[in-house]
């Protein structure tokens, strides 16, 4: 029998992005919850159900192993009697064993419709605790993230629940690198470079030298997505745009905004000057309705459609706790990291997730990040007494067409190379090491 | 969700969003037992070409898959289909039933895409069981699908009854045993007085059971096991049972296997449970540290234990 496409898993906190091998986008999206029997505040007070009296009539037994909802479903459940929701994976970590044990059963029968025992894995895992070294060495700015135990009991759940064929456990920011191969731009296959993650709670910048992530110099941003949305709503507010908008609706509404509207310009001021002269260019006109009456309203957008996505350069427009712009983070993140591999850095700086798909945000970090860089240079230039110069530093930002969902697409990319079965941790290899097997971790894909 | 339902997911979804906003496409997935798909647009962003490719074909179409297919999607199946698929059916989103329960359904059936190819020996043996009801007596040939590379469901009609065998294999030691248990289980169930009707069903472990002990080729060892079904008319003489026992019977190996692991996953979470208590006994068990006194010589210097 031909080998079936390997299947792509990435949980996140939000949302689970499922899907096969070789495509370009995840089969199923869908939010990271599970509705089950029983209150979900206190799961495991007493533990799950048992049966009155063990017997041996089939009559005694219930189904309660069967009797869950995932995903959209979950939520849609939520207010059935008798079911409550959970989310199993809090900050990236997987919080609760059971329910995820549950969540992935229904995810590949239900949803992929999938035989496991045919099937080869690809997890993906947070970036956290994956530098080169053995774990328990690695060198962590953060509280303990994601130790390798989690990842034995994840190949313990794959192996033995559903007796997988192989699995591949793979890092978020690596994927991410390999996702930005699909670009035209990228010209060698290398898995050097800066990774800027931004979802919907927070951003990461992440250093990667050959696939290794190094811990030491990760820097996480409080500022993404739900940021940028709770931003336009309260510019919004204060030009008294959301009047006509139900309470319950505006935030929505915002997001709504962020979406179809913003892009980075280069210049505020310039961008201020073009609105106030020609507003009927510029300005947007955003129709929405009433959910529960029906009633029509519309909004106008104006400045927040460039505004909105400089919260990143310019964070003290929004903020008063965080304060440092985005370029100057990456160049902290870079200058953190060995010497050896910054120009790398440098050189292949990769864009991901959903709040980074603003037009021209690459161009503008690129710039940014180019005038620090230059900046420097030339001090060091001058500090030399004009004896010695840079012959110069390459900056580059790769923005693609998949950044949305690029650490899936990265995923589904590595696992169509033939190279992927034979990085995997097999069945067999499993049977023979025990759990711990897990702790290797192999890079493969690379062009060198 | 109990049950597992008979259609593909995928299909469904992807086709409901195509119906709204038609875009390119082309993508790649599987079916349970092996079944392979691939959805595309080739030409233009409004036909959808869906492949199939399902190991058993040949001994599908010999026992009438294309013309349930034909019946089931009339103009959409290609004669010719896509290459290393095979079936393809064409779906054009402009000449599709408006929105409503109408394009739901249409939907729906395609989705059932599997199902229905799978469905063709199970109807031939339902006429052929008429056909030998009528005759008084007599018995019909025994077909034989091989699914799954080591399973094969065989299906005999008779002038009585229809018997459907399922041969199954676990790769397991674990799971050899929950199924054991699990089919065991499934012959007792029957004395339930609210499931009476149910079809009745034997489980055999190792030794083939008679329908089909000349058949050549089969696996004797210890891991194999049978299960037979006995369909009385009642099953499928009214055609939307019908229908309902087909879906049920072809799912009826994924559905152990997923009721399998989700009893193993109920287990393990009873032994994780089980654990924590025991650590909150062992916990308190500990003995409280000794509060240690200063104690000091004679001379008042203080004593360091190292």
């Amino acid at each position: 029998m031909s080998l079936l496409s390997p299947i792509i898993c990435d949980n996140g906190t939000g949302y689970s992005k499922v899907g096969f091998a070789g495509n370009s986008d995840p089969s199923f999206v869908f939010p990271t919850a599970i509705a089950t029997r029983g209150p979900a505040s206190q799961p495991s007070r007493s533990g799950p159900a048992v049966p009155s009296k063990p017997g041996h009539l089939a009559s005694k037994r219930g189904v309660e192993d069967l009797d869950f909802f995932i995903g959209d479903e979950a939520l849609a459940n939520a207010k059935t009697p008798g079911y409550g929701v959970s989310y199993p994976i809090r900050h990236g970590q997987i919080d609760n064993w059971d329910y995820m044990e549950r969540y992935w059963e229904q995810t590949i029968f239900k949803y992929l419709r999938a035989e496991p025992e045919d099937h080869y894995f690809l997890l993906v895992r947070d970036q956290h605790c994956s530098t080169g070294l053995p774990d328990n060495l690695s060198v962590q700015t953060e509280p303990p993230l994601n130790p390798p135990e989690n990842r034995e009991q994840t190949a313990e759940i794959f192996f033995e629940s559903f007796n997988i064929q192989g699995l591949y456990i793979a890092v978020q920011a690596v994927l991410a690198l390999a996702a930005s191969w699909s670009s035209n731009r990228v010209v060698d296959r290398t898995l050097t470079g800066t990774v800027i993650d931004s979802g919907d709670g927070v951003t990461h910048v992440i250093p990667c030298a050959e696939g290794y992530v190094i811990g030491s110099s990760i820097k996480h941003i409080p500022i993404a997505g739900r940021d940028l949305s709770q931003f336009v709503l309260n510019l919004m507010r204060e030009r008294g745009e959301m009047v006509n908008v139900p309470p319950e609706d505006q935030l929505k509404i915002a997001g709504k905004v962020k979406e179809n509207y913003t892009y980075v310009c280069q210049d505020i001021v310039k961008e201020f000057r073009k609105y106030d002269a020609e507003p009927y260019k510029y300005f947007e006109r955003y129709d929405g309705e009433h959910s529960v009456t029906g009633r029509k309203y519309s909004v106008d957008v104006g400045y927040e459609r460039f505004l909105a996505p400089e919260i990143f350069f310019n964070p003290e427009i929004y903020s008063s706790d965080f304060l440092t712009p985005l370029p100057e983070i990456v160049d902290g993140v870079i200058q953190g990291s060995p010497i050896d591999v910054r120009r790398g850095l440098y050189k292949n700086i990769v864009l991901s997730g959903g709040s980074t798909m603003f037009q021209h945000f690459g161009q503008r970090l690129k710039r940014d990040l180019k005038q620090i860089v230059d900046r420097r240079l030339e001090a060091s230039a001058v500090s030399s007494g004009s004896v010695q110069k840079s012959s110069g530093v390459d900056v580059d930002v790769i923005s693609h067409k998949r950044q949305r969902y690029a650490v899936w697409f990265g995923g589904s990319l590595l696992a169509s190379l033939p190279e992927f079965y034979s990085s995997c941790h097999t069945k067999a290899q499993y049977d023979e090491v025990g759990p711990s097997i897990v702790r290797r971790y192999q890079i493969f894909g690379t062009a060198t | 969700m109990i049950l597992l339902e008979p259609h593909n997911y995928i299909i469904q979804t992807t086709l409901a969003e195509k119906f709204t906003k038609p875009s390119s496409l082309d993508v790649q997935f599987v079916d349970f037992d092996g079944v392979r798909f691939h959805l595309s647009t080739p030409e233009r962003k409004s036909a959808l070409l869906l492949s199939m490719h399902i190991r058993c074909w040949d001994e599908l179409v010999r026992y009438g898959a294309q013309e349930v297919l034909q019946r089931e999607y009339g103009p959409l199946v290609q004669a010719q289909p896509e290459p290393e698929y095979n079936v393809s059916l064409v779906i054009d989103l402009d000449t599709a039933p408006p929105e409503g329960e109408e394009r739901d359904n249409f939907v729906k059936s395609i989705a059932l895409l599997k199902r229905n190819a799978l469905a063709a020996p199970f109807e031939l043996a339902f006429t052929k069981q008429k056909e030998l009801e009528s005759a008084g007596d007599g018995q019909g040939e025994l077909t034989a699908i091989h699914y799954r590379d080591e399973e094969a469901i065989y299906i005999r009609a008779a002038h009585d009854r229809v018997t459907v065998i399922f041969s199954t294999v676990f790769r397991e030691e674990t799971d050899r045993i929950f199924g054991k248990v699990f089919l065991q289980e499934f012959v007792d169930a029957r004395r339930l007085p609210t499931i009476q009707n149910a079809p009745q069903v034997l489980y055999t472990n190792r030794d083939p059971p008679l329908e089909i002990r000349h058949v050549p080729g089969l696996r004797d060892s210890e891991d194999i096991g049978y299960v037979t079904f006995v369909l009385f008319p009642r099953h499928f003489n009214n055609p939307t049972v019908a229908a309902g026992t087909i879906s049920h019977i072809e799912l009826f190996r994924d559905y152990l296997h997923y009721h399998i692991k989700c009893s193993k996953a109920y287990m393990q979470s009873r032994m994780r449970h089980r654990v924590a208590e025991f650590q909150k006994v062992l916990n308190r068990a500990k003995t409280e540290a000794a509060t240690s006194t200063e104690r000091k010589t004679v001379t008042g210097r203080t004593l360091h234990t190292r």
